[in-house]
């Protein structure tokens, strides 16, 4: 046992903190987050360069990367492509190297929101997507669109350039309007397999553990970049005299934040690790990946609220950049990606009356 | 990184669990433990080779690491064992001896801490000195040739009924600071002025005691450290505690979170969404908790110190246990209002349910804890002078 980060890791993310603290102060961020597409254009090629999109990245790399981009609500597509669009086309051998975001429109079970309905059918030109998802993060500022849709098989996973003919995106007003929503619509697009029928349920499984590994990251680093935006003005605002943050009824409510913050970051790099580990995805996977989303996402929501309610007047206005934060801590809250019920599954692995003992807390992770 | 145990560290486990599985068949909270079944516990712990696990070996300890402590934390909670009866002799006067004592001293004590055979105390709170431990009155006054008289009243001391000796902090400087003017003594609980009785706790249980000093001598050869510099060594003795205790105290609520759930399917309340949710959140941040501590534990082996992580682990750890234990009564709908005999459990949950009340105060109180998070780790102003 030794749960720390290697120094490769931590340069990595030293690294990833210089660049995006030098790219994106936060008034910059605030101008893109009002701007067409809600991100930076022209990132792309600085992003590849920096390693990026390496496909040699481990999980708790990615992780690291993820953290840091929710601490500064990195404005491009990153996160879209490799926590959603990624884990699929990785699944088929192909590296993913263009701005990308994932659509389902074969949901299996209860359609969750966002999700639609989409056709792949087969002709002697190859595949092509018929049908619509009123909902995909980004849709309107990536290349590339990974979509579940249906076959006569079953679903099936495909890859289509948003530049395809018969392809339609519509950028829909957004809670985050750093991470836009877009409806998107396929007539008769040709569209590449990425998986076949047979696969895809797996494939699926496992994108989705990926993808709420990343999804936990960013809520704790979205967590840590309202907590230190409220600490430091705690720390120079002045009232009665004195500092406020000399004041127990606001240095208490941050240290709350920050043991949500710490707990949150343990669980996800401990998902990272695991995803990384664990190639199969066991019952103690998925379920450490539950538990790192749903403390993670509480952390996001809670600190960004006290880091509101430290910042007072200041933090309610529109020019003050918190309420950015707490946009992104909203908008990870409610996104149905990865299944919307992480304490329902969590209860159940929990309290499965067929257990006949092996699956209880202490040994869930096989220690 | 790696969240598994090293070939070491899982040699260490399986040994373990396989020596527990052997003396603890069931893990039966409402059994209790004489004084008699736990020095003999204590004393078979010794001698399998699980007593000062993380102590140098030229003290008699076993020289292991910290991953290795947590070990055993871990497996003793899963087999309901109760606690070590020297648990402060163990944890908390013995590494503060090797760390501040005289040779003289370490020969004397610490075979018998690590044997079991000589129970330690601890003298730091008073009526007057709670969060502010500083604060402490017990007064020692000199007595020539070689030696000092002390008078004070000590409380929350637990095991004080059954302890030979007592790690103590009075004030040898009057007139001096009050950071200043102290100093740790190792007092002899047999001396003479040295009178002990229990203190019952609001849930009727007498875990601790109150320790009344009339003129009970110690010697020159009892002083820990350097007369006045009480202080420090005291600082010392909590840092052990916050070392791997938080790791200990989380293994003992991730077993209490399995009695939790058996308590849930027993009365049938796994089917209520209220309560699954519940579970579900104390499950997932209680790992949060449990990793937290790992990664204080590879920041400790890496550093010699605990990492900032460390310090929010008994504030996490009072909170949901708390939860955990209301929880438990809640489940329970009306049978709740029963107790002992007539309850689920023997009133296990009734007693846990009372005595968590506890665990935001003890050991540091939450808002003590949440004041030194501010401070040392976020860096926010002192909120006094």
């Amino acid at each position: 046992m030794d749960f720390a980060l290697t120094d490769e890791q931590r340069e990595i993310r030293r690294a990833a903190r210089d660049h995006l603290e030098r790219r994106y102060p936060a008034t910059r961020v605030c101008a893109l987050a009002e701007g067409p597409g809600g991100s930076e254009a022209g990132a792309w090629p600085e992003l590849i360069r920096q390693g990026w999109l390496d496909d040699d990245l481990g999980m708790v790399e990615l992780a690291l990367l993820a953290e840091e981009s929710g601490r500064c609500l990195h404005p491009t597509p990153w996160w879209t492509t490799v926590a959603l669009a990624a884990p699929y086309a990785r699944a088929a051998g192909e590296p993913l190297t263009v701005p990308a975001t994932f659509a389902d429109g074969a949901p299996d079970g209860a359609a969750p929101t966002g999700a639609g309905t989409v056709r792949a059918t087969r002709s002697r030109r190859g595949w092509s997507l018929s049908g619509q998802v009123p909902a995909a993060p980004q849709a309107g500022a990536v290349r590339c669109v990974v979509v579940r849709a249906r076959t006569e098989e079953g679903p099936a996973v495909f890859a289509c350039d948003t530049g395809s003919p018969g392809l339609v995106v519509e950028e829909l007003s957004t809670l985050d309007t750093l991470r836009r929503m877009a409806q998107v619509r396929w007539d008769g697009t040709p569209a590449r397999l990425l998986t076949e029928p047979a696969r895809t349920p797996e494939v699926a499984r496992l994108a989705r553990l990926r993808g709420g590994a990343l999804l936990a990251a960013e809520a704790v680093g979205v967590a840590a970049g309202a907590l230190d935006m409220a600490v430091t003005h705690a720390r120079q605002r002045e009232q009665f005299g004195r500092p406020i943050g000399s004041f127990q009824a606001v240095a208490h409510q941050l240290t709350d934040a920050y043991v949500g913050t710490e707990l949150a970051r343990s669980l996800a790099y401990r998902a990272a690790w695991l995803v990384q580990n664990d190639p199969e995805g066991s019952l103690a996977c998925a379920q450490a990946v539950d538990e790192a989303v749903l403390v993670a996402r509480d952390a996001a929501v809670r600190t960004c609220e006290t880091a509101v309610q430290i910042t007072g007047g200041m933090g309610v206005t529109w020019e003050y950049p918190l309420h950015r934060w707490l946009r992104r801590a909203l908008w990870l809250d409610a996104f149905p990606g990865f299944g919307d019920d992480p304490h329902g599954r969590v209860a159940e692995r929990l309290l499965r009356r067929d257990d006949a003992g092996g699956i209880t807390p202490t040994t869930l992770d096989g220690r | 990184m790696n969240l598994h145990d090293d070939p070491a560290e899982a040699a260490f486990r399986a040994g373990l669990r396989e020596w527990l599985r052997s003396r603890l068949p069931d893990d039966d909270p409402s059994r209790t433990w004489s004084t008699a079944q736990l020095r003999e516990w204590s004393h078979d712990l010794s001698e399998a080779g699980y007593a000062g696990i993380t102590w140098p070996k030229e003290y008699g300890g076993q020289g292991l690491t910290a991953a290795h402590q947590a070990i055993f934390a871990e497996e003793t909670a899963r087999a309901g064992a109760p606690d070590h009866i020297n648990i402060i002799g163990m944890n908390m006067v013995g590494p503060t001896l090797i760390a501040h004592g005289t040779d003289e001293q370490k020969a004397r004590y610490l075979p018998g801490i690590l044997s079991g055979r000589t129970l330690f105390c601890q003298g730091f709170s008073e009526p007057e000195a709670g969060s502010d431990l500083a604060a402490v009155r017990t007064v020692a006054r000199r007595a020539e040739p070689d030696g000092y008289l002390l008078d004070g009243e000590k409380v929350w001391s637990s095991y004080a009924h059954l302890a030979d000796h007592c790690l103590l902090l009075a004030r040898t400087g009057p007139a001096e600071p009050k950071h200043r003017g102290l100093t740790c003594f190792l007092l002899d609980m047999r001396a003479p002025g040295v009178k002990v009785s229990p203190l019952r706790q609001l849930n009727g249980d007498t875990d601790f005691n109150q320790i009344i000093l009339t003129d009970a001598p110690v010697g020159d050869a009892d002083v820990v450290g350097e007369v006045g510099r009480g202080w420090s060594v005291a600082l010392s003795t909590l840092a052990h505690e916050r070392g791997t205790f938080g790791v200990t105290l989380t293994a003992r609520l991730v077993a209490q979170f399995d009695r939790l759930l058996r308590l849930v399917r027993e009365v049938g309340a796994d089917g209520d969404p209220a309560v699954r949710r519940e579970l579900a959140t104390l499950h997932a941040r209680l790992q949060g908790l449990r990793y937290t501590g790992y990664r204080s534990l590879a920041a400790l082996r890496r550093s010699g110190e605990p990492g900032a992580e460390a310090s929010i682990l008994k504030l996490e750890w009072s909170l949901l246990h708390q939860r955990v234990c209301a929880l438990a009564l809640r489940v329970q709908g009306p049978a709740a209002l029963l107790d002992s005999g007539d309850a689920a459990w023997q009133g296990y949950w009734q007693r846990q349910r009372l005595r968590s009340r506890a665990n935001t105060i003890e050991g540091g109180t939450s808002e003590i804890l949440r004041g030194i998070v501010a401070e040392r780790v976020l860096d926010l102003p002192r909120s006094r002078q």
